[in-house]
């Protein structure tokens, strides 16, 4: 019964990721763009909350598709300018997008390798886990803020 | 140079940062697999971001140009770090319009200088400040944007186009100095005008031989000599009426421009009154300078609302010579203009006034009223064009789309057939 009501709410968040996706892209806005991709997050945990616990082998290939999303999500917001005297600029974007994808394919890959190899876990490598993700989340937001706005008034 | 975050690097952050919790909180490696190639790409990112280097020069191929026309904008690029996509955009102000695409993406590598070249139409005239350029860059993975801009403005002064003109109006009078106008007197000059006995101090050469044979005395030949007259532009800038992209004004500017250049070139004296809330005018001067300074004083025209009462007493006496004729371009909607118009003719001046008709730049109205209100305004304007008439002003209504040839040959018409009564 609980598996019923998990795949349900699987359907509504794709639904709503779909739904979100599409008003990013007829907005142009990044932030709707940023639900409709956490929705389709939200939805591989829902699928994950109802599934066992034996490793998805398929998760390297999702996350490569899931970054493959992004970009594309992301690109077609981009500020249409005139780039009609540049050639081969479609070709080097096509050429990143299939970079990022294997490279995500890869990181994915990798941490399933170390989680499978960690075995059962364990109190000190869940702490581990914490920690090495409060570190990167703290890493992060620091590069984050590093990059806000600024103005240099020498330029 | 300013510096910014995309939505891109927020929402890469947010993934990454919910699908680690959520790894954590539901104890599934899956959800930290593909919230670390987020993490990863966001940390890679703004690891290699490096602020770029961007240098924009500009530089205009001419300074001045004729209405309808194009201008060459020569931008330089040069960038000391390799931009994968630079956007560049001149800022053009309304009245210029770029030929080819602004803005346009382009690509520099590490030291490269590259040199674009865009055709902006002169649409419009007027005088403009152009020649700064935006640049936006954004780094290899999209998550940073970098504004700055470059380039130094220039002034750029787009003249009205004219009118070809075959006859001008001639004023009534000359003046003392020689130019092309035949004038009744009689004198030294090229169109035959009559017979006299010869007198002490006549040339030889005006001597007519057959006359002489004939009477057995010698006669001579006396012709109408040319001279020049001057001739002031009477402007109207208290108001104007504006569909779009074109006005009153711009027809009256562009006639003047006309009228000026024509007469100019007929070694007439010509001199501009811009009559309006700011008042603008130059004297009577010939030559290739007295036309550029009045078209760059036509750059200048622009409709300024002011409610002080304006008469001709403001305007100086030397800039309206007497035995000048006075071509008023008006569309008569300001009471000052049309009350100067009459002032002038009542002092005796040689006036004729072209009428830009605001009609074509009016929408009729659809409601009763509205049409009611707009044929009881023709009406009222039919009046004050008898009104001028009656004082022999003539008056000519200037449509757009009818050549300024054809207004001139009415004026001339009216002047041929009318009774002049001076002052």
């Amino acid at each position: 019964m609980e598996d019923v009501r998990l795949h349900w709410v699987a359907v509504g968040l794709g639904a709503a990721a779909l739904a979100l996706l599409a008003a990013g892209l007829a907005a142009r806005s990044g932030e709707v763009l940023g639900w409709g991709l956490a929705a389709i997050g939200a939805e591989y945990a829902v699928h994950f909350s109802a599934a066992g616990r034996a490793l998805d082998e398929v998760t390297p290939v999702y996350a490569a598709a899931f970054v493959l999303v992004a970009e594309l999500a992301f690109w077609s917001i981009e500020p249409r300018v005139a780039a009609w005297s540049e050639p081969g600029l479609i070709e080097r974007r096509l050429v990143y997008l299939t970079a990022t994808s294997a490279a995500a394919a890869g990181v994915a890959a990798a941490v399933l390798v170390v989680a499978s190899a960690s075995g059962g876990g364990g109190v000190a490598l869940e702490a581990i886990g914490i920690a090495a993700a409060i570190g990167a989340f703290v890493l992060l937001a620091a590069l984050v803020r590093r990059s806000l706005p600024e103005v240099d008034s020498r330029s | 140079m300013t510096r910014s975050a995309t939505a891109k690097l927020r929402v890469y952050t947010a993934l990454a940062g919910l699908g680690l919790i959520g790894a954590l909180a539901l104890g599934r490696p899956e959800l930290a697999a593909i919230a670390a190639p987020f993490a990863v790409f966001v940390g890679v990112g703004l690891a290699l971001a490096r602020r770029p280097e961007v240098k924009v020069y500009s530089e205009l191929e001419r300074e001045r140009q004729i209405e309808g026309r194009h201008v060459t904008a020569e931008l330089e690029v040069v960038a000391a770090s390799s931009v994968d996509r630079l956007e560049l955009l001149l800022e053009l102000p309304e009245g210029l319009e770029a030929e080819e695409p602004n803005p346009r993406l382009i690509r520099l590598l590490r030291g490269q200088r590259r040199e674009i070249e865009l055709p902006v139409l002169c649409a419009q005239w007027g005088a403009y400040e152009v020649g700064k350029v935006l640049w936006r860059a954004r780094d290899a993975f999209g998550l940073l944007t970098f504004e700055g801009s470059g380039g130094e403005r220039k002034w750029v002064k787009v003249y009205p186009r004219g009118e070809a003109l075959q006859r001008l109006l001639r004023p009534l009078e000359t003046q003392a100095f020689a130019g092309n106008q035949v004038t009744r007197s009689r004198g030294e000059g090229i169109e035959f005008a009559d017979l006299r006995p010869f007198t002490p101090g006549d040339r030889i050469r005006r001597i007519n031989w057959r006359a002489t044979a004939r009477r057995g005395v010698p006669w001579v030949n006396e012709a109408h000599p040319e001279r020049n007259s001057d001739v002031v532009i009477f402007l109207d800038t208290f108001a104007e009426v504006r569909r779009r992209d074109t006005g009153t004004l711009d027809l009256g500017v562009r006639a003047a421009a006309s009228l000026a250049a024509h007469y100019l070139e007929e070694k007439d004296r010509v001199g501009l009154v811009s009559f309006g809330g700011i008042l603008n005018w130059l004297t009577v001067s010939s030559g290739a300078a007295q036309l550029y300074r009045i078209v760059d004083s036509l750059l200048d025209a622009e409709i300024s609302l002011s409610y002080a009462w304006k008469d001709l007493d403001v305007i100086p006496s030397r800039t309206l010579p007497p035995r000048a004729l006075v071509i008023a371009l008006s569309p008569l909607l300001d009471e000052r203009a049309i009350g100067a118009l009459l002032d002038l003719r009542a002092r005796g001046r040689d006036v004729a006034v072209i009428e830009i008709s605001p009609f074509p730049f009016l929408d009729a109205g659809e409601s009763e009223t509205e049409q009611l209100a707009l044929r009881l305004w023709r009406l009222r304007r039919e009046a004050l064009r008898t009104r001028y008439a009656a004082l022999g002003v003539p008056i000519a209504e200037w449509r757009e789309g009818v050549p300024l040839e054809a207004i001139l040959e009415e004026v001339r018409a009216f002047r041929r057939h009318a009774r002049v009564m001076r002052a």
